[in-house]
């Protein structure tokens, strides 16, 4: 008896293990709806702002552009949006580590297909790498394959297995090897006979939608110009994509994505049940759906304020005014850059310039990354909460107690307290969390001349090195980031380009804050250990919180709306602002 | 009239120059330029930026990427590469201005088909109630902008739908339904038709409102000319006296303002082509704008200025064929 048990054990395990090898099961849990009832066929009507620029994925540099839409379903591994874990995807299994965990060994699911037919094999991941690596090609994914400068490499070992090196540990690492191969009969053949320019020339918009090939769930079938483009399933991509029953996915036979260049408009539409899920920008989108689906109609499913937005909003002080020296001394105070994060009205900034729909931040981290948050809150990370009196006995340190006939602040010397602050016209939001700023600061005494200036001219102040920078204050957003590693590298080192506090010519670090924070920016990249990663990531919350060299404000929460005929979406409790309300391959039509 | 036409040519040639140049280094007074966003993105380092600028041949002297530039367009009919969509210029407006060409061309049917009778008819029946209500539309359609007429139309056919249980579902947004490939061609031309049709419309009526005013006004200092007198004593139908005396007479304005159609017809409904996601040239020109798209907005604002020299051209050789007074050559 125990013999046949464990043979049949023995023969199950077998099996399971040589479906693993060739397929990916979708897990049950990943919708709140199953499509039980094998629901199959439909489109998937979807909503964009800006104008598809490119079909190819090398050359293309927008967010959500017809490359990304392809690739989607591609990739070695993919993050459970359960518990943010990455689990082999196109990968067979998980990668074999070594080399002090600089080595990773890859073996991909053999029986892959792109849309036309042919293998995904080793050389096509290569082949994209070493496209995108290249800087005659431009590619904006170009740095996403070096560490600090230094360039990660990959290497065939066979048609199946491959070998990525890196110069040093990376916790981002699987997310790293996560790239979406292209095709290496198409783009190598190209950039091997003519280098870069033969890339660029591939897939541009005038290309026959049926010479487009796709590794992922989607494949390109019409594209209209500013109009709408037209995706269609990859019958390939079913071979190794299941669902929990075993069949072959998506569910859906066609997505469509209408161009709006104008939002009130991509509402009308929603509205009219023309397309299925638009996102909603404000508390105004939000009760016009409302009284659609209250008035019955529109049979859609609304929530609001699943989440905050990925994104942050701040206000940061230019160290770098050797042609201001009191400016320079102020805002290099810490006690200063306290006061202000106290001026900071977070609640009124929610409730009048984001409708009462948002979360007040005090840490560069987005607050969707709930994990390190709630990690550097342990730790003893700093809250400069909203305090008029407190900001008050800050700046009486620094010597400003007397007020002048104004009512502004001023120092024993009869210099009066105040600054330039600037941000990008036009953008509505920042404008009112810019006032607020200012009429709470007029209230201690501080004068804030507060103007919204150009975009582009706002950019080069900002990113502007030396030692004498072009500005006073900035108010700005930062959007991006992944919840592996939640810093970013660009930002918190001293000398990245978006240090925007003190970027000397040298880019060295002033303080010791600084140098520290820079050590610990890299410590935590380094770290493979999700718990003493989040450790090391609340201490540089901690150090961060404690030099409040950034103010940050608040952000916008995520809302999810889309309309009931499609099933297949996330359980509510899952649906953030990073992963969204849904896999497009388990959404069915119902 | 071909030495009229040389002329023309020739007259051209420093307009031409003068506004490429003006066009080009207007673009470039603005800050920053195409790959500034880019500076902001976390994930994009310096070096990346410098290579991209270096690709892109910003990295040059405004002026030795004006001289490029002109040279490209004058022996290669090349307008330069689009940074946004990594293609040439011309590509990426032609299919645009093709649907603008046919919004364009549908409102001026319409335009006519609204502004002429109505303004023969206020002429006609002068001061009549009929008249004087045309009046009181018109007077508020002048001072709406169409985009805003746009929103409320949209609203209305929203509303249409709700009230009728979604038995009237007018089409709008867009060129074309979905499944627009499966459609037979002639189903294909109905449907782009009818997404046609509310834009065109709405444009049409907000447009009308300044022609209708300017034919009526014509028509009634036409009729009290003395051959007008004359001809009625004579004893021509009414119609006549109408439509061929007076009406051929006060259609001069007009004709001189059919050479504005063509740079129109390519630049488009403007705002409308937005607030309906028309797939039109001021869509893609906004982006552009927005993302300081060089060679696009250039190349595009080279393209209307050729259009609106010929335009002028054109607009005077059929005054002087309407007109006999007026004689080219």
């Amino acid at each position: 008896m125990k013999k046949i048990l464990t043979l049949a054990l023995a023969l199950s395990v077998g099996t399971a293990a040589a479906q693993s090898q060739s397929t990916f099961t979708w897990p049950n849990a990943w919708t709140a709806e199953p499509n039980t009832a094998n629901k199959r066929g439909g489109e998937l009507r979807l909503a964009q702002f800006s104008d598809f620029k490119s079909f190819n994925p090398f050359t293309s540099s927008e967010a959500d552009s017809i490359p990304i839409r392809m690739g989607s379903g591609s990739g070695l591994f993919t993050q459970d949006p359960r518990n943010d874990e990455f689990i082999p995807y196109m990968a067979a299994a998980p990668a074999v580590i070594s080399n002090n965990n600089k080595r990773f060994v890859v073996k991909i699911r053999q029986g892959m297909k792109f849309s036309d037919g042919k293998d995904i094999t080793v050389d096509d991941f290569i082949t994209t790498w070493k496209i995108h690596t290249d800087d005659k090609v431009g590619s904006n994914s170009r740095d996403s394959f070096f560490l600090a400068g230094k360039p990660i490499t990959l290497k065939k070992i066979d048609n199946y297995t491959i070998q990525f090196d890196f110069p040093q540990t990376s916790a981002s690492a699987l997310g790293i090897m996560s790239f979406t191969p292209w095709p290496d009969h198409i783009f190598g053949a190209a950039y091997r006979s003519g280098g870069a320019d033969a890339v660029k020339k591939l897939w541009t918009l005038a290309t026959p939608a049926s010479q487009i090939v796709s590794p992922g769930t989607w494949t390109l079938e019409s594209y209209r110009a500013g109009e709408r483009t037209v995706f269609k399933k990859n019958t390939y991509w079913g071979d190794w994509n299941k669902d929990s029953r075993g069949q072959e996915l998506p569910y859906l036979n066609t997505m469509s994505v209408r161009i709006f260049a104008d939002a009130n408009a991509q509402l009308a539409a929603f509205l009219a049940g023309q397309v299925d899920t638009v996102p909603m920008r404000n508390a105004d989108d939000l009760a016009q759906t409302k009284r659609a689906i209250d008035n019955g109609s529109l049979k859609a499913f609304l929530k609001a304020n699943a989440s905050p937005q990925a994104t942050s909003q701040w206000i940061t002080f230019n160290w770098n005014k050797d042609g201001d020296a009191a400016k320079q001394k102020l805002f290099r105070d810490v006690r200063f850059r306290r006061a202000m994060s106290h001026i900071a009205n977070r609640d009124a900034m929610v409730q009048l310039a984001l409708g009462g729909l948002g979360t007040p931040t005090y840490y560069s981290v987005y607050p969707i990354f709930r994990q390190q948050i709630d990690a550097g809150v342990a730790a003893g990370a700093p809250q400069y909460k909203y305090n008029l009196a407190e900001a008050s006995r800050l700046l009486a340190q620094l010597g400003y107690s007397k007020k002048n006939a104004q009512g502004y602040l001023q120092n024993s010397a009869g210099k009066v307290l105040e600054f330039n602050l600037s941000t990008n016209a036009g953008n509505t939001v920042r404008e009112q969390l810019g006032r607020i700023f200012a009429d709470e600061a007029k209230k201690v005494g501080v004068k804030v001349n507060f103007t919204p200036i150009d975009f582009n001219a706002l950019v080069s102040q900002l990113t502007a090195k030396g030692e004498n920078r072009p500005f006073d204050a900035i108010l700005l957003g930062l959007s991006g980031g992944s919840n592996v590693w939640s810093f970013g590298n660009n930002v918190v080192p001293c000398g990245s380009n978006l240090h925007s506090y003190n970027n000397p010519t040298s880019g060295k670090c002033l303080t010791s804050q600084e140098q520290l924070m820079t050590k610990l920016y890299y410590q935590g990249d380094a770290e493979l250990n999700d718990a003493r990663r989040r450790a090391i990531g609340a201490q540089l919350m901690k150090t961060e919180g404690e030099l409040q060299p950034v103010i940050y404000l608040v952000g916008a929460n995520f809302h999810v709306a889309f309309n009931e005929r499609l099933g297949g979406e996330f359980p509510a409790a899952m649906m953030d602002a990073y992963y969204g309300h849904r896999f497009n391959a388990l959404t069915f039509i119902k | 009239m071909i030495p009229f036409l040389l002329r023309r040519v020739v007259q051209s040639i420093p307009t031409l120059f003068l506004a490429s140049l003006l066009i080009f280094f207007i673009i470039q007074l603005a800050p920053g330029d195409f790959l500034t966003p880019a500076k902001l993105n976390p994930n994009i380092s310096p070096e990346q930026i410098a290579n991209l600028e270096r690709n892109f041949g910003l990295d040059r002297h405004p002026i030795e990427q004006y001289f490029l530039w002109m040279k490209n367009m004058l022996f290669n009919f090349d307008f330069g590469l689009s940074f946004m969509y990594q293609q040439p210029a011309l590509d990426v407006m032609k299919p645009r201005i093709v649907n603008s060409l046919w919004l364009v061309l549908l409102t001026t049917v319409f335009f006519y088909a609204i502004s002429i009778p109505l303004g023969v008819y206020g002429a006609v029946r002068q001061n009549s109630l009929a008249d004087k209500s045309v009046n009181v539309v018109l007077y508020f359609l002048l001072g709406f902008p169409s985009f805003f007429l746009a929103l409320i139309v949209i609203f209305g056919i929203l509303e249409l739908k709700r009230i009728t249980g979604g038995r009237i579902d007018l089409p709008f947004g867009g060129m074309t339904s979905a499944g627009f490939n499966d459609l037979s061609q002639f189903r294909q031309v109905l449907d782009i038709l009818s997404h046609l049709l509310i834009p065109a419309l709405v444009l049409a009526i907000s447009d009308a409102a300044g022609l209708t005013r300017v034919i009526r006004g014509q028509m009634l200092e036409v009729m009290r000319a003395d051959y007008i007198r004359t001809a009625r004593a004579k004893g021509v139908s009414e119609n006549t006296a109408i439509w061929k005396h007076t009406f051929r007479n006060a259609i001069l304005p007009i004709v001189a303002g059919i050479g504005s159609l063509l740079p129109a017809a390519i630049s488009g409904a403007g705002l409308l082509e937005v607030v309906f996601g028309y797939p039109g040239i001021t869509p893609m020109i906004l982006e552009a704008l927005g993302a300081q798209d060089l060679y696009l907005i250039a190349g595009f604002t080279v393209i209307g200025t050729v259009l609106l020299i010929l335009g002028n051209a054109l607009s005077d050789i059929l005054l002087a064929v309407v007109d006999p007074r007026i004689k080219v050559g």
